[in-house]
């Protein structure tokens, strides 16, 4: 028996998306018939480790599930075995990788494995290894910790070190400043830390895509062979299926077929899951289809990933690219998706009214429908200000008396078609004849009467929409409102949560003036409540915002309701127009791209000092925010680590923006301590901030909560690196750089803790400062980042398909 | 430990027209449907009939099928309280009890049954191919308060002289039995599925001395002895395996049925078998497949129609197989064209090998030169 034991870290939720909502990465299908995790046992099987704990996070279900006893890899003993050791305080939330805070919770097995040393290693890492020659070559050089990285120079995050380190860390996980061995291995000093090159196939998903790339690896036969070895086997969970069956018509090549399935269509460089049907004259190219999957006659399947037991319905058609794979939730039953009709109903749309973010969504994702050969339609109310700018354009389509209260009201219907999306404005003399959009007393009557007048207006049409897409409180009736109209049932309806800090909490007798029957409390609406409890399926724009929202901390008096419709719950990331960048910025001083960016970068940055009156040079750190000033954005902790940052006379601070007063007190004062390292921008000129994103080396934002963000992603297309805390969208959109493998685009920080965020300021100075070439790699990487609007359409579009069935 | 039923599978036969095929294995340890044993059928039969207690009685080269079967766990049979015990042949004051005939066997492991004080005995054969509930024939011995109960179905006439071969009244209860009849005057063979009462069965063994087989002694005897003796007669597929041509055939059927014993129905009565842990196959580039099952592990570059790949076999690039039935860990090099054929296990076909044969043949490494033509 081995010296060693393993600790199996199952608790990182990766970007995999819909295809991790049922089960945690490690229990993701691979290869069709594997799971990941089952490399990692079998590795441990085939190196004679007996004592495995897996810590899963979330839904871990599945991998319990497949793991059963252990028996597969004969990990049911008595002595030591394998133990699923799930998360005890449920007020954690997920993390890029294992905590030692996460460890503390199961000490207990920790105290009582017996073996010396310890392999920390990810379930999402395919791979076939003998852990002994890593343990020995641990040993060999005398290590205090051993990482493995990759033959593309990738980090494995699978570390070897000595069960009594590893329970110190474990010990002291709340005084020591490292989460886990990740960022022991990146910043702890007086270290003997080891790299182990890996020369053999390795893969470590981490994204639908990744996971899609490693499987069509399997084609290769260099990599199967290295995968799949005699002398190392590896080992699965056996589940009964017959021999694979071909039928008359089947045309294969080039593909991986598990038992079970059926083959009697086109499948041409794919993998097929166990169990799954490729019906006569289907055709299947360059996808991976997990088992149980039916892809019916006529269909069409290209660069797919398709969930177990998804159903591809005759003649339905799911075209990916590699940029952008067609990824199915399990169970989906896809439609034939080209006459999908998409209504959004929203209170602001760009061009035509706009006071935040939310018009910027509504309008590029109703542009990009109709590219992406959706029928795009949007509704709102027609404001006095659309009808002097667009009164040329719009035209008359009907007339209605609607009944609201005691009341009735006319209303009337105006349409205008740009390129090819269906603009509808409402137009309402008592409701919306007014200036402002929002901040009215009868703003929670003005939109209950416009969802109503908004639906009698459906029967103006031909064909009903098939989803309605709603946004925030405004539109939160409209659900239930359609529920309760038997001609428009059929109508699915998603509600997409921006900010769930506004609610729209309105008066309960607005029920009566709708005319909805209601039990329950009378006295108040609320009208985003009502929304996420009738809609078909809700939304929020991040995927880490979405876990977030589970946690009362970040959803209040509405978590219940979100815990509720988890399994109809969805986070996707918005686009950033492709018109922001520094390539077409004129009120910058020197436009750039990636070919002249450490040209033009240096010449924006003394453009910056200069004007905000900063000691000028190149050697200076200087960190830019644009923000509003409120607590939601970290100035809480953002103003304690400041104060101790600028003790470092070459770190500069720079913010534009607007807000509390008792916040811009103290960075003034902090000013008059630092007048040549801060420079303040007090008053929100949104129009301006260009300066700042391309002067600036750093951008700051250490936001308590963020739904999505979008100053961060204009950051990074200016190669300005972000520093965020690791929440909502800022999770979602930059990647942690990471020195060995030069990867990343950012720095994070997890803890809402000033002394956490002061370290990461002072280790991006450290690489600003000494290691040039990474910083500059990390621009690149910036740069290079995507944030499509097109990728976001996508992802609603094959949304709204899911919920057609 | 009290069971009220015990099944008792009887795998002795040496299953000698099977030739070459059974030279290191015993008969239900043949390999079928590409990744299947013969045995499977009967052992997740009983599985799904949720019957826990099996003997499984066998003298032949018992090894192979020893080691396949293992503590049963691949078939939900590795019980505390029963599961799956073997019965071989072994060495007593009296010499060594190699067993005679089928009855015998069971004769001599009767203290399995009385362990269990079970009051009914279900005796099976390894070698068929169905998929049978063995509590409907139960139920159905109950209902008919029979003393034996013997499952029959219906055969070709021109196969039936096969068999032993039944005549039932209205009731289903037995008027007449023949074995191996000369000429058949009825269809409806015995299948070689038995349903006693504990204490029938064992006054019927007692009296028995030498040679003692089911269908020539027991059966007789007991219609003899006036014991009451029904019939179930099962309707579904049924195949008994014993000869070359038989193997082939089922085969064949199992190609030509898509639904062939709902095999592919994962809901409907799973058949199990061990797992080989082996990665799926692979369709490479030159490859064309049509009208065929391959079983996991294997790598097919070449052609196959209307045929039945075994596990772990390898048909390299411009090879063509045909109407054949590839056993497994076959290596068909290239070039090479089979049809109509039966390629034992573990037989390297060599490159452009030819054997394109009229009726079934046997090829093995043993008769590769007989069989066919070597341009190699």
């Amino acid at each position: 028996m081995a010296n060693l034991f393993l600790v199996c870290d199952a608790s990182n939720i990766g970007s995999f998306n819909r295809l991790t909502r049922h089960r945690v990465p490690g229990a993701l299908p691979f290869g069709a018939k594997y799971r990941l995790i089952d490399f990692t046992l079998s590795n441990c099987k085939n190196s004679n480790i007996t004592n495995v704990a897996i810590f899963p996070y979330g839904n871990y279900r599945s991998l319990s599930d497949h793991i059963g006893s252990g028996d597969r890899w004969d990990l049911n003993r008595r002595k030591d075995g394998i133990f699923i050791l799930p998360p005890k305080n449920l007020n954690l939330s997920i993390e890029d990788s294992l905590s030692f805070q996460r460890m503390y919770e199961h000490l207990e097995y920790f105290n009582r494995s017996t073996q010396e040393y310890v392999i920390v290693s990810p379930a999402n890492l395919v791979w076939n290894v003998d852990y002994q020659v890593l343990l020995h070559d641990h040993l060999v050089h005398s290590a205090d910790i051993t990482e493995v990285v990759s033959a593309e120079h990738k980090r494995m995050r699978t570390y070897v070190l000595s069960k009594s380190r590893l329970l110190e860390y474990i010990t002291n996980y709340d005084t020591i400043p490292y989460r886990n061995l990740t960022e022991v291995f990146d910043y702890a000093q007086n270290l003997k830390k080891h790299p182990y090159h890996f020369e053999q196939a390795c893969f470590f998903p981490n994204s639908a895509f990744e996971l899609y790339q490693a499987n069509m690896q399997l084609l290769n036969q260099e990599i199967r062979a290295q995968l799949f070895r005699k002398d190392r086997p590896i080992f699965s969970k056996e589940t009964m299926s017959a021999p694979s069956r071909y039928g008359d018509d089947a045309k294969i090549k080039n593909s991986i077929v598990a038992s079970g399935a059926v083959v009697d269509g086109t499948v041409i460089n794919s993998i097929i899951g166990r169990k799954t049907f490729i019906h006569k004259d289907a055709v299947v190219k360059n996808s991976i289809v997990m088992n149980q999957c039916h892809v019916e006659p006529d269909s069409i399947v290209e660069y797919a990933l398709l969930d177990k037991e998804t159903r591809i319905l005759a003649k339905a058609k799911v075209i990916g690219n590699l940029d952008q794979l067609f990824v199915s939730e399990k169970k989906q039953i896809v439609i034939s998706g080209e006459d999908l009709k998409v209504l959004q109903i929203t209170a602001e749309c760009n061009p035509f009214v706009k006071t935040g973010g939310l018009a910027d969504i509504v309008g590029s994702l109703a542009e990009n429908y109709s590219e992406l050969g959706v029928s795009s339609s949007v509704m709102m109310p027609l404001y006095p200000r659309i009808k002097d700018k667009y009164k040329l354009f719009i035209e008359i389509r009907a007339d209605q008396i609607i009944a609201y209260g005691d009341d009735k009201y006319k209303t009337t219907l105006y349409s205008y078609n740009n390129q090819n999306v269906n603009y509808y404005f409402i137009e309402s003399y008592d409701f919306f004849d007014r200036d402002d959009i929002y901040g009215y007393e009868d703003d929670g009557d003005r939109f209950a009467f416009f969802s109503k007048a908004a639906l009698a207006f459906l029967d103006v049409f031909d064909d009903l929409p098939d989803i309605i897409h709603i946004h925030d409180w405004h539109m939160g009736l409209v659900p239930l409102i359609i529920k309760e109209n038997e001609h428009l049932k059929s109508i699915r309806t998603l509600m997409t949560i921006h900010n769930i800090e506004y609610q729209g909490v309105h008066e309960g007798t607005i029920y009566d003036r709708l005319g909805i029957h209601h039990n329950g409390n009378h006295h108040r609406i609320n009208f985003m409540e009502v929304g996420l409890n009738n809609a078909t399926k809700i939304s929020t724009v991040s995927e880490t915002y979405k876990e977030e929202l589970k946690y009362e901390y970040y959803s209040k008096n509405l978590v219940e309701v979100i815990n509720r419709r988890d399994r109809d719950f969805y986070g996707i990331i918005n686009g950033l127009s492709d018109d922001i960048g520094p390539n077409r910025d004129l009120t910058i001083k020197e436009k750039y791209n990636l070919m002249n960016v450490f040209g033009a970068k240096p010449k924006n940055k003394s453009d910056l000092q200069k004007r905000m009156s900063l000691s000028e040079g190149n050697d200076y750190f200087v960190i830019g925010m644009v923000t509003r000033i409120v607590e939601q954005k970290g100035f809480d902790i953002l103003l304690p680590a400041l104060e101790q940052v600028l003790a470092n006379e070459k770190i500069q601070f720079v913010i534009l923006g607007a807000g509390d007063e008792r916040y811009v007190r103290w960075l003034e004062s902090i000013k008059q301590r630092h007048p040549t390292q801060v420079a303040l921008n007090i008053g929100y000129d949104a129009t301006e901030p260009s300066y700042i994103y391309a002067g600036a080396d750093a951008f700051l934002m250490p936001s308590r909560y963020e739904p999505c963000g979008t100053s961060q992603m204009i950051a990074l297309k200016y190669g300005t690196i972000p520093i965020v805390r690791q929440t909502g969208g800022l999770n979602d959109t930059v990647d942690a750089f990471d020195g060995i493998t030069k990867r990343g685009n950012g720095f994070k920080f997890f803890n809402y803790d000033y002394r956490d965020l002061v370290f990461q300021i002072e280790n991006a100075f450290k690489i600003f400062t000494d290691a040039k070439e990474d910083w500059r790699q990390m621009i690149i990487n910036a740069m290079n980042s995507r944030f499509w609007q097109k990728d976001s359409a996508n992802a609603y579009i094959d949304l709204y398909r899911s919920m057609l069935t | 430990m009290k069971k009220a039923l015990v099944a008792m599978i009887l795998v002795g036969g040496q299953g000698s027209r099977l030739k070459e095929i059974t030279r290191d294995t015993a008969k239900p340890a043949v390999s079928f449907g590409a990744k299947y044993r013969l045995i499977d059928f009967t052992l997740s039969n009983i599985a799904n009939s949720k019957i826990d207690v099996v003997g499984v009685v066998t003298q032949y080269e018992p090894y192979d099928l020893m080691s396949y079967i293992g503590a049963g766990a691949s078939w939900d049979l590795d019980i505390v309280d029963g599961g799956i015990s073997f019965l071989t042949p072994f060495s007593s004051q009296g010499g060594i009890t190699w067993q005679k005939g089928t009855a015998d066997a069971i004769k001599q492991y009767f203290r399995f049954v009385r362990e269990f004080s079970a009051d009914y005995v279900l005796i099976l054969s390894g070698d068929q191919i169905y998929k049978m509930d063995y509590q409907k024939v139960f139920e159905h011995h109950l209902t008919h308060n029979a003393q034996l109960t013997i499952c029959a179905t219906r055969v070709p006439e021109s196969e039936a002289s096969r068999f032993g071969i039944i005549e039932v009244d209205d009731s289903d209860y037995l008027t007449s039995f023949e074995e191996k009849p000369e000429k058949p005057n009825a269809n409806l063979a015995s299948m070689g599925i038995y349903l006693f009462n504990t204490d029938v069965l064992e006054r019927l063994l007692s009296d028995t001395e030498t040679e003692v087989d089911f269908g020539n002694n027991i059966i007789p005897k007991a219609i003899k002895d006036k014991y009451c003796v029904s019939v179930y007669e099962f309707n579904d597929y049924w195949k008994d395996v014993g000869t070359i041509d038989s193997l082939y055939q089922a085969h064949m059927d199992m190609i030509d049925d898509p639904d062939f014993l709902t095999l592919n129905v994962s809901s409907n009565l799973p058949v199990y078998s061990k797992s080989l842990n082996l990665p799926p196959h692979l369709i490479l580039a030159n490859a064309k497949v049509t009208d065929s099952i391959i079983a996991d592990g294997s790598i097919i570059d070449g052609e196959i129609r209307h045929s039945s790949i075994g596990y772990e076999t390898i048909v390299e690039s411009g090879a063509i197989v045909e109407d054949s039935v590839i056993l497994p860990g076959v290596k068909i090099s290239k070039g090479a064209k089979l049809r109509n054929v039966i390629v034992n296990r573990n037989t390297l076909i060599p490159e452009k090998y030819i054997c394109l044969s009229e009726k079934v043949i046997l090829i093995d490494r043993t008769n590769l030169d007989v069989k066919g033509e070597n341009h190699g």
